[in-house]
């Protein structure tokens, strides 16, 4: 498979090493991804950690959630194809995080299906999470452990084999530029290195799903591009399909296929920023707007003047 | 006494808390000055001990009052919260040194500091304990007062000089020294601030010890039939407790109980101290399985996004319990064994019952810090809700009991007879029972808990 050349050239060397290292070299990495475009993956079965392919990496259905008096979701329902990236916008409190948890299992919702790679997630929430990468809104890292210590962890929490693991993790700590701070403790770190830290543990295992909650949150602009392109990359060429919920409208448009917007817990749209556009009746807007209009808070000059005095 | 209790009590918190809490880094770009935080934070740590001396002078007052001297308990009021604000400002001077030497903790010092670390607390632990009792502390005061230029040059002391003149009818004096007290006080307020600004950092660093990129496995939690992602959680926690400071007190609780065992053991004769060793054990065992989940806070959710079950997670956690608590339930009735001039077959009773004690007791705390655990981000962690925290306390404690003194009669009984084997029988047969249902409670409370993420 031919890497993206354009694409790795505006990285540089470090988006390289990554995009390598997670499977640009399909040859190499046949026992943890199938190469694109060749037969349909099997589904995940017991035993096998890699699991396979579906044409819906996730499927939600009607999912309902309720905390004490909070409705956090109700009656969800969208998908995300395997080699795509969705969006998911909403406000503070939306129900964006929520959601995610309730796709990985961490959070079990009142009512509804939902399937990760053809699989229910109730039913078989090891297998699952074996072909998942998730980074959470505020990743809560080991801060005692080096950050290092802290990607060998999770390369044992994934069963990932000695003999790939260091090249790995060299891969990401030079690729996200944390090459010379990996021996320091976590607790020492920078939000932003933090950041990659956790993005580094969510990718190293080469996951079919990504669940990505605001994972350019601190991130330096050329972090902020590599993980950008290398998240492109994998949906386009390695067929991996991503959720991704960020609040920078910017990055949604640039680089989702599919935006979701939520409201109260509610999809209040749903569709290609096009599509979206069309929705809200402001052709040739940008995404903000249209995020305005969709979720009714679209006059804020009342707002902005009382602030002002 | 207040000013030593609030020294102690503070210097202990400083040592012991998590590194993130020790930052103040607001404080670095509000408008504040050095002695302006400390005056606020004195002040903020006084309020945090203030209510052990309101009880203490509560129940001074109506004592003051029958006999007619309210004039002497206003005084010793207002010099007892002198001396808890002076010892909070000595607080504040310790935290500014001790987060610089924080910082420079790491790379090839990294354990010497942690070992420094642990003795020092050690060190303060026992002077805790005897700072309190009343015997050792109002002695002291006794002799230092007696020459009267020791306490006159003492500004610790003047307190005491005042209340002593007041007594003795002598009111100027007694003036004169609570003024100077309180002197005292300003000058510490901006000697503290001129402190906190020649050695504050920031954001103080963590101890950190150098450590190769990846390591060969965990071949020994591997030998004892624990799968790799249990191994490795067993083994991140085991580095835990040697570097996060918090756990620290934990830690070197075997350590301080054997010493005072050593310095007061005299009273305990050779049945209380082997009682007392296998409380140790037990409670050592319970204490780092009660705290085991809360400890891991809000990076639980971590272990939620493994594909792992909670099964996985309950072996872990029992490893890395065990681990500890094994080799204290080994070690110390060697060395009391080595104390007391005890039989080998004494010296094994005495090894079996600690090591069942602390296997049965690590279970119970696990089944209630599946079900218990308390994930906030506190300054002063609790890990267990307090509730919980006296149940399982008093429940092991009971536990604990039942299986250590039928079990301590039979090894220290001379000779086997019948109701030695009844003993024994007795002793396990506890051991068994509790830890049966332990280990099962335990585990439906790890399924529980892994079936959705509790916060």
């Amino acid at each position: 498979m031919a890497l993206d050349v354009d694409l790795l050239d505006s990285g540089g060397t470090g988006l390289r090493r990554v995009a390598r290292v997670l499977g640009a070299e399909s040859s190499r990495m046949t026992d943890v991804l199938s190469v694109p475009g060749t037969s349909p993956r099997p589904l995940p079965t017991e035993g096998s950690p890699t699991g396979g392919s579906s044409a819906l990496a996730i499927d939600v259905r009607g999912v309902s959630k309720r905390y004490a008096t909070i409705q956090a979701l109700s009656h969800v329902s969208f998908t995300v194809p395997s080699g795509e990236i969705v969006g998911l916008l909403g406000p503070n409190g939306a129900g964006k995080s929520t959601l995610m948890k309730s796709i990985l299992g961490l959070v079990r919702p009142d009512l509804g299906e939902i399937r990760v790679l053809g699989h229910e997630v109730r039913e078989d929430p090891v297998a699952i999470k074996r072909l998942v990468g998730y980074v959470p809104e505020a990743p809560a890292l080991y801060e005692f452990l080096t950050g290092a210590e802290y990607l060998d962890f999770v390369a044992d929490m994934y069963g990932l084999p000695r003999e790939v693991r260091s090249e790995r993790i060299a891969q990401f700590l030079a690729g996200l530029e944390l090459a010379g701070h990996e021996n320091a403790l976590i607790s020492s770190y920078s939000q932003g290195m933090k950041q990659k830290v956790a993005l580094s543990a969510a990718l190293a295992h080469r996951p079919r799903v990504l669940i990505l909650d605001e994972p350019l949150n601190g991130l330096d602009p050329r972090s902020a591009r590599v993980t950008k392109d290398l998240l492109r990359n994998l949906a386009r060429h390695e067929g991996v399909g991503v959720v991704f919920s960020t609040h920078v409208l910017e990055i949604a448009e640039a680089i989702c296929d599919h935006v979701v917007i939520l409201r109260h817990g509610e999809v209040v749209a749903s569709g290609t920023v096009p599509v979206l556009r069309a929705q809200a009746g402001l052709a040739g807007s940008g995404l903000e707007e249209v995020f305005l209009a969709l979720t009714g808070t679209g006059d804020l000059s009342d707002v902005v003047a009382a602030l002002s005095h | 006494m207040a000013v030593a209790a609030t020294l102690i009590a503070g210097v202990m918190f400083e040592l012991t808390n998590a590194s993130r809490f020790s930052s103040s880094d607001a404080a670095n770009w509000l408008p504040l000055s050095p002695a302006e935080y400390v005056a606020a934070s004195a002040t903020a740590i006084s309020y945090s001990y203030s209510p052990g001396i309101a009880l203490l002078l509560g129940a001074f007052l109506p004592v003051t009052l029958a006999v007619g001297v309210p004039a002497t308990f206003a005084l010793t009021a207002f010099l007892t919260v002198l001396g808890l604000v002076e010892g909070a400002v000595l607080v504040e001077m310790v935290r500014s040194v001790v987060q610089r030497t924080g910082s420079l903790g790491a790379g090839r010092f990294a354990r010497l500091v942690i070992v420094l670390r642990a003795v020092l607390l050690i060190g303060l632990i026992l002077i805790f304990d005897l700072a309190f009792n009343p015997v050792i502390i109002l002695g002291f005061i006794r002799e230092a007062t007696a020459f009267e230029w020791i306490t006159s040059a003492i500004p610790l002391f003047w307190s005491t000089r005042a209340l002593a003149e007041w007594s003795a009818g002598s009111s100027a004096l007694a003036g004169a020294f609570a003024a100077g007290q309180f002197v005292f006080l300003v000058l510490l307020v901006y000697s503290a601030g001129a402190v906190r600004a020649r050695f504050w950092v920031p954001n103080p660093a963590e101890v950190a010890e150098i450590a190769p990129a990846v390591r060969p496995g965990h071949p020994y939690l591997a030998a004892v039939g624990l799968s790799g992602p249990e191994a490795a959680i067993a083994s991140k926690d085991l580095r835990g407790f040697v570097r996060r400071r918090e756990m620290l007190p934990t830690l070197v609780i075997p350590v301080v109980l054997l010493l005072l065992l050593a310095v007061e053991g005299s009273m305990f004769g050779r049945l209380g101290s082997i009682l007392w060793v296998g409380w140790v054990v037990g409670f050592f065992a319970l204490l780092l399985s009660v705290t085991s989940i809360g400890q891991e806070r809000r990076a639980l959710q971590s272990l939620y996004a493994y594909p792992i079950t909670g099964r996985n997670v309950l072996r872990a956690k029992a490893a890395s319990i065990l681990v500890p608590t094994l080799v204290a339930a080994f070690g110390m009735p060697i060395v009391v064994s080595a104390l007391f001039g005890l039989p080998l077959r004494a010296l094994g009773g005495f090894i079996v019952a600690c090591a069942a004690a602390a296997v049965v007791l690590a279970f119970w705390g696990l089944a209630f810090a599946a079900r218990y655990s308390d994930y906030q981000d506190r300054p002063r962690p609790q890990y267990l809700r307090p509730g919980a925290m006296v149940g399982a306390l008093a429940s092991g404690m009971v536990i604990l009991f039942s299986i250590l003194v039928p079990a301590t009669y039979a090894f220290l009984a001379p000779a086997v007879s019948q109701a030695v084997v009844g003993f024994a029988i007795g002793s396990g047969g506890i051991a068994i029972a509790a830890g049966a249902l332990a280990f099962f409670w335990a585990r439906s409370g790890f399924d529980q808990l892994f079936r959705q993420l509790p916060f």
